[in-house]
């Protein structure tokens, strides 16, 4: 119940005017219906927010991958790593996604027309490209491993046919898409929290999955001990500094949300958002980094910086949950001066 | 020829005949036996279940009964003023509402459907295909009014399909056939809008000058939307019967999001790069 609603009907109480309920009543300054929420929410579970950070990952690391390459920097475990993980995710979000489905069995039908105007359908093209492109790399990187079952034939026209670097370059594109799309899938809604901020959504679950890529590789390379000492010192300046934009692009989205931040600041929300993700994910971790660097330090504001990731993931979705269910908040929303309309610029 | 509704709810009764007959029409699921505890409205909103719903508003006037009352005009909600100052309006009136898919101009869920299971027919109404649904869920959040849900056990998402299967043998929807009082209309949607400006005039003229359309350009079917070609004529505000007031297209933003998120890709490429200098 919103704050304007619970506060009439303590006004009501004590002196009571009309036998109908308060809910009705017609001094209240929030009108609704029974308190039944006018839009449906998403009924996404746990299936979605994992694959959005997952994809943030997959994106993240063929962004790092790709500038490494491009700038000469040659560091074959970091190659190896990056490779494995983008095929990794890029197995595991299908997956994800297709379980999420109402009829699983249907889910070829994505593919059945491309809407630009749909981050869905964009989402599943790109998922399905950056997938492709992925495989392809990391099956190149597996037969010069000798993981195709040593040196065969396979393995040598693996090698010979799949051009690695050239598609490591194309792939880049997309798999930003990928990660920047999951927070244009969210705003293109009509869920208030969500659909409040639309210019900021994408690049604020990019900038978050650039982090979380960050201190996966790092984590990783650390754990290891492989990399070369350059690549973890490149890590190490580059989380910093996302970490920063991350914060700062939260900050803002909290500003341009204003009042119908409120979800994630919710007893249910809270804890996620501003204990999982603010504190633990990015004030932590930013402070980890900020002092003398040692391995130990790093692993552990890795390990935060993921976690942080996962959970800001999973308090988006949740507030958006609470946000659609708020009758006061989608009312005061569409109601004329909040709602994003066709002729504004921003 | 676009076709669509005209829901008078001035006329309307409470019958719930048009809940009943889309359901028996459409072989729709049961909704189960909950009682809310509102209200007799114990279906609460539309949903993938629920194509048409009756919202039943009570709405309490709060002024003092004095001088002589006649209880049958109190009843009846005459406005005319009585003789000896009687105040009237004491006990409030109730409103009924038959609810349903608005078959927005620009539709929402049609834009945000990965499959292209949402269509436009020929008769320019929104479809849902239920052999090409594959039940993503997306249309969902993207309907501006709460009508498209999925229907558990089916996985699929559903909505008024304003009977295309009535309407392609000729006959108007299985809703407005039930109606008794003639408050759910069918036809072609510019007659229907005509008709709801003639009604609305009526109204006024009559003293009820709170009476407007809802689901045009103006209000409810607003930000890229376009209008409906369900149209409702209200007497109270729009979100006592659970709409908005100015809605809002989300996929609007979808162009801006995407040029944004591609500034902040590049910006975050080139902080990676510079980290890679010594």
């Amino acid at each position: 119940m919103s704050e304007a609603t619970s506060e009439s009907v303590q006004q009501s109480n004590g002196r009571v005017e009309t036998s109908h309920h308060p809910e009705t009543d017609p001094k209240r300054r929030d009108k609704n219906y029974y308190g039944i929420p006018p839009i449906k929410r998403a009924h996404w579970t746990w299936q979605v927010p994992l694959y959005f950070w997952l994809g943030g990952i997959g994106a993240g690391t063929q962004l790092f991958a790709t500038v490494a390459q491009l700038l000469g920097h040659k560091d074959e475990a970091l190659t190896r790593v990056s490779r494995y993980t983008v095929l990794l995710t890029m197995l595991l979000s299908p997956v994800l996604l297709i379980w999420d489905l109402g009829r699983p069995e249907r889910f070829y039908n994505m593919l059945r027309i491309l809407k630009l105007r749909s981050p869905m359908s964009t989402q599943s093209w790109s998922l399905f490209t950056f997938g492709n492109l992925g495989g392809l790399i990391a099956a190149r990187q597996a037969a010069e491993d000798g993981l195709l079952f040593g040196d065969n034939v396979l393995s040598r026209l693996v090698i010979r046919l799949i051009p690695a670097r050239l598609l490591t370059v194309l792939a880049m594109p997309v798999g930003l898409f990928v990660g920047f799309n999951t927070g244009n899938l969210v705003s293109a809604t009509s869920v208030p929290i969500w659909a409040r901020n639309w210019m900021l959504m994408g690049p604020t679950f990019l900038a978050s999955g650039v982090s979380t890529a960050l201190s996966w590789l790092s984590l990783v390379l650390h754990l290891g001990h492989w990399g070369e000492e350059k690549t973890l010192r490149v890590l190490h300046r580059a989380e910093k500094a996302v970490i920063l934009i991350e914060g700062a692009l939260i900050g803002a989205s909290l500003i341009r949300m204003s009042r119908w931040s409120k979800p994630l600041f919710s007893k249910e929300v809270a804890p996620l958002f501003v204990g999982g993700t603010l504190i633990a994910g990015i004030a932590a971790p930013f402070a980890l980094l900020a002092g003398k660097e040692s391995r130990s330090k790093s692993m552990l504001a890795s390990v935060l910086a993921l976690a942080g990731g996962l959970a800001f993931r999973f308090a988006i979705i949740a507030a958006g949950r609470k946000s659609a269910d708020d009758p006061e908040a989608y009312f005061t929303f569409a109601s004329g001066e909040s709602a994003p309309q066709p002729e504004d610029k921003i | 020829m676009a076709t669509g509704f005209l829901t008078d709810t001035t006329v309307c009764i409470g019958c719930k005949a048009c809940e009943v007959a889309c359901k028996q029409w459409n072989q729709i699921p049961s909704d189960g036996f909950g009682l809310t505890g509102n209200s007799y409205d114990n279906t609460g909103h539309l949903s993938g279940t629920t194509w048409r719903h009756v919202a039943f508003i009570e709405n309490p006037k709060k002024r003092r009964l004095t001088g002589d009352v006649d209880l049958v005009a109190l009843a009846e909600d005459v406005t005319e003023p009585l003789p000896g100052g009687a105040e009237l309006d004491a006990l409030g009136r109730w409103a009924f509402m038959s609810d349903v898919c608005k078959h927005c101009v620009a539709a929402p869920c049609q834009q945000a459907c990965p499959t292209g299971a949402i269509i436009r027919n020929e008769f320019d109404n929104v479809y849902i295909q239920p052999d090409v649904c594959n039940g993503c869920g997306y249309c969902v959040p993207a309907c501006p009014y709460g009508v498209i849900s999925q229907v558990p056990h089916d996985g699929r998402a559903f909505k008024c399909t304003l009977c295309y299967d009535r309407q392609k043998d000729g006959m108007e929807p299985a809703c407005a056939k039930a109606c008794p009082t003639d408050s759910i209309q069918f036809g072609d949607v510019e007659d229907l809008k005509r008709r709801a400006e003639e009604r609305v005039r009526e109204l006024h003229e009559k003293g009820y000058t709170q009476a407007y359309v809802w689901g045009t350009p103006e209000v409810g079917g607003t930000g890229g939307i376009g209008g409906n070609h369900s149209k409702f004529i209200l007497m109270d505000e729009p979100e006592t019967y659970n709409l908005p007031r100015h809605p809002f297209l989300p996929q609007e933003k979808v162009k801006g999001g995407v040029i944004a998120s591609a500034v902040a890709a590049t910006v975050l490429g080139a902080v990676v790069a510079l980290a890679f200098r010594d």
